[in-house]
């Protein structure tokens, strides 16, 4: 535009060829040749890794050598392309400009481009637009701005936001998966609306005889508004109570959190009925849990004893090592007298308690083997109700030796 | 709060503890009207055909889980024990006795006598003052109305038990009596007269023009599913209960719940019961305070809001695997830390929270059981609030207001 209204001289042919070698150097990061973006995003990857090893060798420079190792990663074929692409374009460029040139320096127009570009890429564009009229609002109103400038600048915010809302209205009418997963990145808030018409107004009153261009502006500021809200509508309509959290991105929800006071907070619960806490406790329950109350472990009571020193019995027990198995041998030596064997029936007592003694005693004499006497059982039983013990197995008492 | 009919009444009883009643005002239907000496009262609902929550036991379907049960059980029969004075009679009302009785018998009963002990006794009075099975008031206590609801056949086990718990161990050095305490705390009630009528008057029969179509079985089929869609805790399976099965006897159910104020909610082959969404009039309200609203939003923000908008949960449920860090809500939030723990403590209590615990800083609070009970347009209208509350100048929020003045 500024070509046609200026006499064409060799400055503005300059000018034009530096605007255009900005542009190509901001896009060299993307063109596949230089006639054409890149389609595949590992290009982009081998721009931004040569980017970063320029950076970490400061005044250093990079050879040729340097370059192809940190883009070891990648395929010889793919780095020469890039290489020559971004050579060609002016993003990489020798040092000093002679022939054979061995070390190369990086385009800082070219970084900041592709910084730009994954940004856009991130969110569509969203921040950018943000950025973009919160520069020009300072651009407007900057005293040193023409008509001509706010003029354009008007222009192109129109030609924007055109283009954003017929994005959203094919998206609000295509799938519901699309609108889905790009609607959030495009559709604006009212603060991105509010901005708009406020650098709208602000051109206005600066200049009215732009009043065409604005209302230009202000049309297509409603029309993006309204796709807005149609595909929000249309979302919110469609992914019916499941999804519609998602719609809204988490950061939002971290600062609500951590920014929004106590009311706010809980006015978001004021339609919401819950239950007052009104827990069972049955009888049976509360005696339960009195049973199994932990108890402190009681005290316990020591057996009473005598006041008076009391030896006891221990005297009369001989504790001599032989004296338990010489006892043991008179008891038997007493029911065999002279003969080798006899009869437990004829031995054992009338009444059961010495009866028992008797036994226990013959059992310990039967397990030593040290004594010369056995106990032999028979598999005979008697049962005299009358007598004691009513019921009796027979067996011998026996000497071995 | 004046006599409201039917399931509204029943609407409000749900959501804010026993109903107020005004001198001679009878009580609403299914609900026992407790009469005090002025002829004002108390209604408090009861349950079909006699029953009480115990019933869930039988089923072996788990009821609303009881905050450190054990102890708030010994602590409500320490208070029994010094409130029931007169064994022959019912134990509602009994007679008030001092808070510093209660922790004697408390401490008698456990023989621990730390301040630990102490701490736990009295948030154990705080949880069920709360819950309305006794009422603290300045130092004294008394049974409260739920304590009404014990069926007459259980009182000679609590009888037992309260015979049973040992007496304390009290200095004679007291330097006022209880009596004093008590007269002093309550003194429009210094002379009470005993045939002044505190008396607990049954209501009306609710459901028997409903359930009496039916036979023995049936009929108890329908109040047993009736209890547990009620009570329970989660959700309950629909094989396991014939009034859920069979569609006829649903309906039924489903007319019950209505006189409650209440519809089925469907969970796949679950069910449960909640607040009928039509019946919520504009001035009930939940019990809860601000701090404790607020910190069930700020729950619902970190474990449903933002794993739902990272795809991490793909259920419509307000329910969530992911706990809210107690360290987030304390460091990363415009709440007072001492509210903030006095909330956490009320919502746990009212099943809106679940503490979820796991090694020794991390776990945190997931939202509770009660949130099983959210209708479908009611888990709706929480997550426009949410929305609206969140991103006011969205174009989602937009939309939700369009549509809600479309409405």
């Amino acid at each position: 535009m500024r070509v046609s209204e200026q006499p064409l001289t060799l400055d503005a042919v300059l000018t034009d060829e530096a605007v255009l070698s900005t542009y190509r150097r901001m896009f060299a990061a993307l063109a596949r040749d230089s006639g054409a973006v890149v389609d595949d995003p590992a290009l982009v990857d081998i721009a931004e890794t040569l980017f970063a090893a320029f950076a970490e060798a400061g005044e250093e420079w990079l050879t040729h050598e340097q370059m192809r190792f940190v883009c070891r990663a990648y395929p010889s074929d793919q780095f020469d392309n890039r290489l020559r692409v971004l050579k060609g374009l002016g993003a990489i460029r020798e040092v000093f400009p002679k022939p054979n040139q061995l070390r190369y320096r990086a385009s800082f127009t070219s970084v900041v481009g592709l910084m730009f570009i994954r940004r856009m890429m991130d969110d569509g564009g969203q921040s950018e637009m943000h950025r973009l009229l919160a520069l020009e609002d300072l651009n407007v109103a900057d005293p040193r701005t023409t008509m001509e400038e706010a003029r354009q600048s008007a222009v192109n915010l129109a030609r924007a936001f055109r283009l954003w809302a017929l994005e959203l209205i094919t998206l609000t009418t295509g799938t519901i998966e699309e609108l889905r997963e790009q609607a959030p990145k495009l559709w604006g808030t009212e603060e991105i609306a509010r901005r708009a018409q406020g650098l709208h107004g602000t051109i206005l009153t600066r200049w009215p005889e732009l009043d065409r261009v604005c209302t230009d502006l202000r049309a297509a500021i409603y029309a993006y508004s309204d796709a807005s809200r149609r595909a929000a509508g249309r979302l919110a309509d469609s992914a019916g109570t499941t999804r519609n959290l998602t719609l809204l991105p988490t950061e939002t929800w971290r600062t609500f959190s951590q920014t929004a006071s106590k009311e706010r907070l809980a006015a978001v619960l004021d339609g919401v009925l819950f239950d007052a806490p009104a827990p069972w406790h049955d009888p049976a329950a509360i005696a339960r849990a009195v049973d199994e109350a932990p108890r402190p472990a009681p005290a316990q009571p020591t057996p009473p004893r005598s006041h008076l020193p009391d030896p006891g019995p221990s005297g009369s027990l001989d504790s001599s090592p032989g004296a338990a198995m010489e006892r043991l041998r008179s008891v038997a030596e007493s029911l065999l007298g002279d003969s080798s064997r006899v009869a437990l029936a004829d031995v054992l007592g009338p009444d059961w308690p010495s009866a028992r003694r008797l036994l226990a005693d013959l059992t310990t004499v039967d397990l030593r083997p040290e004594l010369p006497f056995r106990l032999t059982w028979s598999d005979e039983l008697t049962v005299d109700p009358g007598r004691e013990p009513a019921w009796l197995s027979h067996g011998w008492l026996e000497r071995t030796s | 709060m004046s006599a409201a009919e039917g399931p509204d009444a029943h609407v409000r009883a749900r959501s804010g503890g026993p109903l107020s009643l005004g001198a001679g005002v009878a009580a609403p239907a299914g609900m026992l009207r407790l009469t005090w000496p002025d002829a004002t009262g108390q209604a408090v609902p009861v349950w079909p055909d006699g029953v009480t929550p115990s019933l869930l036991d039988e089923y072996q379907v788990a009821g609303v889980p009881v905050e450190r049960a054990g102890e708030t059980r010994r602590v409500l029969a320490a208070v029994l024990k010094c409130c029931w004075t007169d064994l022959t009679m019912d134990p509602w009302p009994g007679d008030p006795a001092p808070v510093e009785l209660v922790l004697d018998t408390y401490r008698a009963l456990i023989g621990r006598t730390d301040d630990l002990m102490r701490n736990w006794a009295i948030g154990a009075l705080r949880r069920l003052h709360d819950s309305a099975w006794i009422v603290v008031d300045d130092g004294v206590v008394a049974l409260g109305p739920r304590c009404a609801l014990w069926p007459v056949e259980s009182h000679a086990q609590l009888q037992e038990l309260v015979r049973r718990l040992p007496e304390p161990e009290r200095p004679d050095l007291t330097v006022v009596r209880d009596a004093d305490i008590v007269a002093a705390a309550r003194p429009a009630e210094a002379a009470p007269s005993p045939e002044a009528g505190v008396r607990v008057e049954g209501g009306a029969a609710e459901f028997d023009d409903l359930l009496g179509g039916y036979d023995e079985r049936r009929r108890a089929e329908l109040v047993a599913a009736f209890m547990v869609v009620e009570h329970a805790a989660e959700p309950v399976q629909e094989v396991r209960f014939a009034a859920l099965r069979d569609p006829a006897l649903r309906h039924t159910l489903g007319e019950m719940l209505a006189r409650r104020g209440r519809v089925l909610i469907q969970h796949r082959d679950h069910w449960t019961s909640g607040y009928d969404d039509t019946l919520i009039a504009a001035d009930v309200s939940t019990r809860l305070g601000v701090r404790e609203r607020a910190v069930l939003t700020l729950v619902l923000v970190h474990s449903v809001a933002i794993p739902r908008a990272e795809g991490l949960l793909p259920e419509d449920s307000w329910l969530s695997p992911h706990p809210t860090p107690a360290d987030e809500l304390r460091r990363h939030t415009q709440l007072p830390i001492g509210e903030l723990e006095a909330a956490l403590r009320t919502l746990r209590h009212a099943g809106l929270l679940s503490q979820v615990k796991a090694g020794e800083e991390a776990g945190g609070y997931v939202p509770g059981p009660q949130f099983h009970r959210l209708t479908p347009a009611a888990r709706r209208r929480l997550q426009e609030e949410l929305i609206l509350a969140a991103g006011p100048s969205t174009p989602l929020a937009a939309a939700v207001r369009a549509r809600r003045s479309a409405q």
